[in-house]
């Protein structure tokens, strides 16, 4: 027996998780890659048709802690057809010492996992919510991706950079959202975007799909490669052990919740049948499962992680 | 013009227009993925800092009498349910760290070093989480099956953890020490069990000591008896501050399987009747206590919740969080 006289301080190489994790569809291989995470205080209003209740009940039943709620951001990134794609881009650098490390995570877990932003081809953006397009730029505003091509779903664009939408809408958290997008597309990026549409392949097997609602641009993608295929959901639900089990709940960040609520039913059930693996922003790391059906909504399964790629 | 599938499903469209994102790039392909992330996944008990540390999975086409008291076909529907490739099982291992401040406890070893299988990857986790094997102070062990006890060797028979002292259950040790048992091992299955602790534990007996029920093994670590699985089968709760968690150890094989049905026997249960027993009496104290449980062969990270779900139980994971 070796001895151990005094209290031993072990070494830890740091205090977080892997934020990177690798699978493959076909000949694709796909990285989520962890923004982090942001525990907050249950917000009042949440779902505008269920109460704190309700809400604390679904918490309960998902083993989380009541009049809490925790949103995950998980970007993804995409190699297909020779191609290295990014899908959204999580809260940006700067959120990162704002939230004290919670979130902002993205650009030093895409650096653990030996990929430099050099290296990424081309951003494809979901919608225009902050978490999704703030990491576009550097803390010092500069485009984050310096070879990346921007493309952008043109419903969204038509939307968000219309001068006369923004002006319609009362102060607070939407004519926010207008100002950001100008700030981070007209200022930081220049105007340097593409627009893609609806149903266009904006990378090798990588086809835009329209999922309205949560925005009135927001979209989906599917991945097919050889006989496999992949669903990246977006924000169809936010945490899907509120909104995925309830799909009937209209979350506050919902621009037309009674749309999101029929894109999540037809895309859920779709998911549900096909038994598609699907890859969602803001499930927990590693973020990707299958959907279940239950009684009265759905149930989203972890896929099973490998320990190789 | 060669239809490759991928086109074929793309439909005519995707032929008809060329990817929006064009080729002007002129770089090199882009890179393919590495190595896999480093399974490690740090999670606090109070003030202990634990770590699930994947050993691998081992992913085969499921032999007859994997469950024995079922039909096969039901067993690779319950296979094919939980998304696990057709006609296979998948089977993951996952050790557990832990650290109390004072002494870092390796609860089960994994697979050890397998040439050519997607196991025995501890060693190489241990690292990633920066953790020197030689740092180990205690190897608690579950029980004496090789998918627990191998990782206490390296490749080239050596001692993985060199300076740890290994603890084993007391009943387990006699059961899979006594050579009047191993030769009434009438199974493959059972007489491999005898033969690998044989094998494994020669020339370390002396290194082992042995513990009971009911008592703590290692600091704020308690020994909980779950028997069945093997006769000596201990689970674990590991208890700092106003914080436990349970560690099952092999209360179930698969959770797919047999929490959904736990009476469903796995081919690898020395006395499968009291293994049900004990799964039953295991879970309905976990759902009733809404305890976090942290099960060897759960989906990495392998923590998560229990409910009870008509006749069996379905396990919950915790999600992940992305720091500690």
């Amino acid at each position: 027996m070796p001895h151990f006289n005094e209290q031993k301080a072990v070494p830890v190489t740091d205090n977080n998780n892997p934020g990177f994790y690798h699978y493959a569809i076909g000949d694709a291989q796909v990285m989520p890659i962890s923004d982090g995470a942001m525990t907050m205080a249950l917000p009042d209003g949440l779902v505008k048709n269920a109460g704190r209740d309700e809400i604390n009940a679904a918490l309960r039943a998902a083993f989380l802690p009541e009049d809490k709620l925790t949103i995950h951001f998980t970007p993804v990134i995409i190699r297909t057809g020779g191609k290295t794609v990014l899908i959204d881009t999580g809260n940006g650098a700067s959120a990162f010492a704002a939230s004290k490390g919670a979130v902002g995570r993205f650009a030093t877990n895409l650096k653990a996992s030996g990929l430099d932003v050099g290296a990424i081809d081309c951003v494809v953006i979901s919608h225009f919510h902050g978490d999704h397009l703030n990491g576009l730029l550097t803390v010092d505003g500069k485009p984050a991706f310096p070879n990346a091509e921007v493309l952008v779903p043109a419903p969204e664009w038509a939307f968000w950079m219309d001068d006369g939408e923004m002006n319609r809408v009362p102060d607070g958290r939407a004519k926010e959202n207008f100002a950001n997008c100008r700030r981070v597309f007209t200022t930081g990026l220049n105007g340097n975007v593409r627009q893609y549409a609806w149903d266009d392949e904006v990378a090798p097997g990588l086809r835009a799909v329209a999922t309205p609602g949560h925005t009135p641009g927001h979209t989906s993608f599917t991945l097919t490669s050889g006989a496999k295929s992949l669903f990246i959901q977006s924000d169809v639900t936010n945490n899907p052990a509120l909104f995925a089990v309830h799909p009937g709940w209209h979350l506050m960040f919902d621009a037309d919740p009674v749309l999101a609520e029929a894109t999540r039913r037809k895309v859920y059930d779709m998911l549900a049948h096909e038994r598609m693996r699907v890859q969602g922003f803001h499930y927990p790391f590693p973020a990707n499962g299958f959907v279940e059906k239950t009684s009265d909504g759905y149930q989203v399964v972890p896929a099973p992680w490998l320990g190789e790629v | 013009m060669d239809l490759s599938r991928r086109q074929a499903l793309a439909g005519a469209a995707a032929l008809a227009a060329a990817p929006l994102l064009s080729s002007r790039a002129a770089k090199a392909d882009a890179p393919v993925a590495g190595k896999q992330v480093a399974g490690i996944y740090r999670y606090k008990v109070g003030s202990y800092e634990c770590t699930s540390i994947n050993d691998g999975a081992r992913s085969f086409p499921m032999p007859d009498g994997f469950v024995t008291n079922v039909p096969k076909e039901q067993a690779l529907s319950a296979a094919e349910a939980s998304y696990m490739p057709k006609g296979m099982v998948t089977v993951p291992f996952n050790p557990q760290l832990i650290n109390t401040g004072k002494k870092l406890v390796l609860i089960d070893t994994g697979n050890g070093p397998v040439p050519n299988a997607p196991v025995g990857m501890l060693l190489a986790n241990l690292i990633a989480a920066g953790i020197d094997p030689k740092s180990i102070d205690t190897v608690l062990l579950s029980h004496l099956h090789p998918d627990h006890t191998n990782g206490l060797r390296t490749a080239d028979g050596g001692l993985a953890f060199p300076n740890a002292e290994i603890i084993a259950p007391e009943v387990d040790w006699a059961f899979w020490t006594s050579d009047e048992n191993a030769a009434k091992a009438s199974t493959p299955i059972m007489k491999n069990y005898f033969a690998n602790v044989k094998k494994t534990f020669a020339g370390i007996t002396d290194k082992v000591s042995r513990y009971a029920w009911g008592k703590e093994v290692a600091p704020g670590i308690t020994s909980i008896a779950t028997p069945g699985h093997t006769p000596g089968h201990t689970s674990f709760a590991v208890a700092s501050g106003d914080q436990t968690v349970l560690i099952q150890s092999d209360v179930t094989n698969i959770p797919e399987f047999f929490m959904r049905n736990p009476d469903w026997h796995v081919a690898y249960d020395a006395d499968p009747e009291t293994a049900q027993k004990t799964r039953h009496k295991f879970y309905d104290m976990a759902s009733t206590e809404k305890a976090t449980v942290v099960g060897f062969h759960f989906q990495f990270p392998s923590i998560g919740h229990v409910e009870k779900d008509g006749a069996g139980y379905r396990l919950v994971p915790a999600a992940w969080n992305p720091t500690i």
